[in-house]
């Protein structure tokens, strides 16, 4: 008997019960949606705490202020007040600019920085320079590109000394970044244009305001130290009460220690739910199926009578049981992708497709219907012909 | 061929009930059935008829003696060498017709030829519909056994047990369930499966008019064979 009519055969005898298939899959459908989500926070939370220390580079922080209260002033005391701040820049952004050289343009992001954002990131160029002091001073329309803005955009030609269209303005290109790559989270860290920030407050942005100040230590031992100088010298500077939430000073490592924690506990939480349903539901399978063996004697001897081998009984409740548990893992596995997708949309998370755990998790739920269906297939496989046939 | 092909010797079946108490069914048969020849095989209530067809059909072991079922030695083999011969050699035709419920006459009909393997679903399905056609039920393919009459599920499973071509047809009571009228039409099927295509048929039976139909009467009381001989047929007469 080959694989498919072993396969129409299950379907069937699966389909005569259909109330009791769907109950009896729902402990395996709550295990494997646990699976899915539990492996899905532990990606977005690894990827968010990736791209959260791509984008600021290490032993760093952003200082970001409720009413845009920052100023250029503000940059440049930190810079000179603070010996263990390494570098300090202003930043301005703008998540989605035209870039337009020639007939071909593309969508990428805008950075207003200075130049110690690069070194922050510790990000060089492939050719070109950096800004120079006038062109910062000057809000020079000069641009820095990364390289997929030049892959999309030049293709081939140089683009040093070209000039693009940002946004409608005119940007000379002085420079070239060299290839960071993705995050997992298909994030392109290479799709941007950096400009001086002079020139995206008023070029691009079109007001005076600063978004955030990036800062980096020397040692990650100075970061909360000076998370609280800075706090205390931004309050006094603007004259603000030491107690008020004005300023929000965000080090890498404290948005790091808190997606592991979420993630660690949720994954922990998950991994205990997956693993005592998937139990229960491999117990709730193998109790059907024993009652689908007992309730099915004559069937079987019947199958046996008419030439029915062992192995073609015993494949035919394994298969019986591992459709049960292979549509319960379906069902969980889309069941899962949505509670998953809810969560990283409800905490502002990357949500990421992986094909490996929709596999493994398939596949697990495939192994509990057949560990847990081979004692009653065996039951039912171990059946004397003449002895099934009688069974009243 | 004067090979038979059955081939039975002082076979022999103790059911073990308990320590102390065994039944001894079977006391010693010994039988020849030669190919294309059509056995009734009589006897009261508990003489061991069914026990006996069993055996045949390889749903049961004997205790001892020798069995050879076109040519193969029936006591030297495993399971799945029975299992197979169950398939390929024997078609069983039951009392209580045992067919498989919530399934069509077709699906019950091919299901031999699944386990045989190596068909298409087409030819599975046309060789299914040729043989309901030939036991009278052409256009009953999709009905399910609780849609049919007693005598039409026994073609069914007439049909199902020739699927295969089997070397030997054998019928435990398969007229015990059905009346005069759908007996008289069983019988009618395996007279034309034995004069026609020449099927050699083993039929157990009480009654002496259902045994009629048959060449041979082979009589068993206590286990044993007290009676083996030709049937003279006297009535031909239709209904
Ligand atoms: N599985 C069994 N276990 C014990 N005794 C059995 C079993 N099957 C049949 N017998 C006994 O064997 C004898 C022959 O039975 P059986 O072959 O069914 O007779 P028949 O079919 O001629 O009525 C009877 O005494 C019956 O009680
Ligand atoms: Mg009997």
């Amino acid at each position: 008997m080959d694989f498919t009519n072993l396969l129409i055969t299950a379907l069937r005898s699966l389909s005569k019960n259909k109330a009791r298939s769907i109950l009896t899959s729902i402990g395996i459908i709550i295990g494997v949606s646990s699976v899915i989500v539990m492996i899905g926070i532990g990606r977005s939370a690894q990827i968010t705490v990736e791209e959260r220390v791509g984008t600021y580079g290490k032993n760093a922080m952003e200082i970001a202020s409720f009413h845009t209260l920052l100023t250029e002033a503000d940059a440049e005391n930190i810079k000179k007040k603070f010996p263990q701040v390494q570098y300090a820049s202003i930043i301005i952004t703008k998540s989605n600019v035209q870039v337009n050289y020639k007939d071909r343009s593309t969508i990428s992001g805008m950075y207003g920085v200075e130049n110690d954002y690069f070194k922050m990131k510790l990000w060089p160029l492939t050719s070109g320079r950096y800004f120079t002091d006038i062109e910062m001073s000057t809000h020079e329309k000069v641009v820095v590109i990364g390289a997929t803005v030049m892959r999309d955009v030049f293709i081939y030609e140089e683009p040093v000394g070209n000039i693009v269209i940002i946004n409608n303005v005119p940007f000379k290109v002085i420079g070239v970044l060299s290839e960071l790559g993705e995050s997992f989270g298909g994030k392109d860290f290479d799709n941007v244009v950096v400009i001086p920030y002079g020139a995206a407050q008023r070029k691009i942005i079109g007001n005076n305001k600063i978004d955030r100040i990036y800062v980096s230590v020397y040692s990650d031992k100075q970061m909360d130290e000076t998370v609280e100088q800075i706090k205390e010298y931004l309050n006094r500077a603007h004259m603000i009460t030491s107690d008020s939430n004005e300023f929000r000073i965000t080090t890498s490592k404290q948005k790091l220690e808190m997606a592991e924690y979420i993630s660690k506990t949720l994954s922990m939480l998950l991994a205990g739910i997956a693993s005592i349903s998937l139990f229960v539901g491999g117990v709730g399978i193998m109790n059907i199926m024993l009652v689908s063996v007992s309730e099915r004697t004559r069937e079987i001897g019947i199958r046996m009578a008419i030439g029915a081998k062992r192995r073609d009984i015993l494949s035919q409740f394994l298969i019986e049981s591992v459709t049960l548990s292979g549509l319960g893992g379906i069902v969980g596995i889309i069941l899962g992708l949505v509670i998953y997708y809810l969560i990283t949309y409800i905490v502002d998370w990357p949500y990421i497709f992986s094909v490996t755990s929709i596999l493994v998790s398939f596949l697990f739920a495939c192994a509990v219907g057949i560990f847990f269906g081979y004692y009653p297939a065996k039951k039912a496989a171990d059946l004397k012909p003449i002895e099934a046939l009688r069974y009243e | 061929m004067n090979i038979p092909i059955i081939n039975i010797e002082n076979l022999q079946k103790i059911y073990k009930i308990s320590q102390e108490v065994s039944v001894h069914a079977l006391k010693g048969v010994t039988l020849k059935v030669k190919r294309g020849e059509f056995v009734a095989i009589m006897g009261a209530s508990g003489s061991g008829k069914s026990t006996f067809m069993n055996i045949l059909g390889f749903l049961d072991t004997p205790t001892s003696g020798k069995y050879i079922l076109d040519g193969i030695d029936g006591t030297s083999l495993n399971d799945n060498q029975k299992a197979e011969i169950r398939n390929r050699k024997i078609g069983f035709v039951f009392q209580g017709f045992n067919l498989l419920s919530r399934t069509p006459a077709i699906e019950n009909v091919e299901m031999p030829l699944f386990y045989r393997g190596g068909f298409t679903h087409e030819e599975m399905k046309n060789r299914a519909r040729k043989l309901l056609a030939m036991v009278g039920l052409s256009g009953r393919e999709m009905h399910h056994p609780n849609e049919l009459s007693g005598g039409e599920q026994q073609r069914v499973a007439i049909a199902r047990a020739l699927i295969n071509d089997p070397a030997i047809l054998l019928a435990d009571e398969p007229t015990g369930n059905l009346d005069t009228k759908n007996t008289y039409e069983i019988m009618n099927v395996f007279t034309t499966l034995n004069k026609e295509y020449n099927i050699t048929i083993i039929m157990v039976t009480h009654e002496p008019d259902v045994a009629a139909y048959a060449d041979r009467k082979v009589v068993f009381k206590d286990g044993m064979i007290i009676d083996d001989s030709p049937i003279r047929k006297l009535k031909k007469s239709r209904k």
